[in-house]
């Protein structure tokens, strides 16, 4: 396979090339930080796996509720995982819709079409960004 | 980066051939398949949040599902370690010597790790799960 070729275009394409790598690896770590933690806090006897994993990826705590966790507050409940989580999100939305424009830019060759196209790659990052904030804080309510 | 690389469709689809290109096209789709569920699921969790609803609840039920599950094990793991191979020889390029080696390396790391667990998640369908 011939990797994506680095610096070509912009510098801002540089920094997009580069951030996916990073980003990739990174949250790789932030997921194994996520089981890690589960299990310390008493994941192997509370959390089925599912739970578990669910807890690497989005570990936020209405995400481990429908399991044997008698009171979520003192371990799975805080600001840290609240923050942990956003910027999970954050790098995660990033990564993949920046993909996601790749792909577009590989399919779509009209400018308008692809100019189209990629706002509304745009508006979907923005809309998930802006749900996922409203969920991990728990806003309007 | 992706611009100025216009590829049609069949091109796209044909690409380098060999292992390579199964790579190369695992990835894209894989790429794909963990957005739209992270996507979907993002949205929709939004979505009962906020106003509840029948939509919601299938959107939900459609991704606990053991089939659905068993795909987005299948996206993540192929991404995870396809992504981790093209960094390391992004970085190291020497490594790209050894480009097949690694892509078959790679497989030997991710059929186990995914065929146990994705087994007994079907069997878990067979022996009358969700």
């Amino acid at each position: 396979m011939r990797s994506r070729y680095a610096g070509q275009g912009s510098s801002l394409e540089y920094y997009l090339w580069l951030f996916t790598r990073l980003s990739g690896v990174f949250m790789l770590f932030m997921a194994a930080f996520g089981i890690v933690y589960a299990n310390l806090a008493g994941g192997r006897t509370l959390l089925d796996i599912a739970a578990q994993y669910r807890w690497s990826f989005f570990p936020i705590y209405w995400h481990v509720q429908n399991t044997a966790v008698p009171d979520v507050v003192p371990n799975w409940s805080n600001s840290f995982w609240q923050i942990f989580c956003l910027l999970l999100v954050f790098i995660a939305a990033v990564h993949g819709f920046n993909g996601l424009r790749g792909v577009v830019e590989d399919y779509v060759h009209r400018p308008l079409l692809l100019l189209a196209a990629k706002g509304l790659v745009f508006v979907t990052f923005l809309f998930v960004l802006g749900s996922a904030a409203v969920i991990i804080f728990e806003l309007f309510q | 980066m992706f611009q100025g690389r216009h590829v049609g469709y069949l091109e796209g689809l044909r690409y380098q051939g060999r292992e390579g290109m199964l790579a190369w096209a695992l990835h894209r789709i894989t790429g794909l398949g963990i957005l739209f569920f992270v996507g979907t699921h993002v949205i929709a969790a939004f979505f009962m949040h906020s106003i509840g609803g029948d939509i919601s609840t299938a959107i939900t039920t459609t991704y606990e599902s053991t089939p659905m599950q068993i795909f987005v094990y299948f996206c993540v793991l192929y991404h995870a370690l396809n992504g981790l191979r093209v960094i390391v020889e992004d970085f190291w390029p020497p490594l790209l010597r050894f480009n097949r080696e690694l892509l078959w390396f790679q497989w030997f790391v991710f059929l186990p790790v995914f065929g146990l667990p994705a087994l007994l998640m079907a069997l878990s369908i067979v022996s009358g799960g969700k």
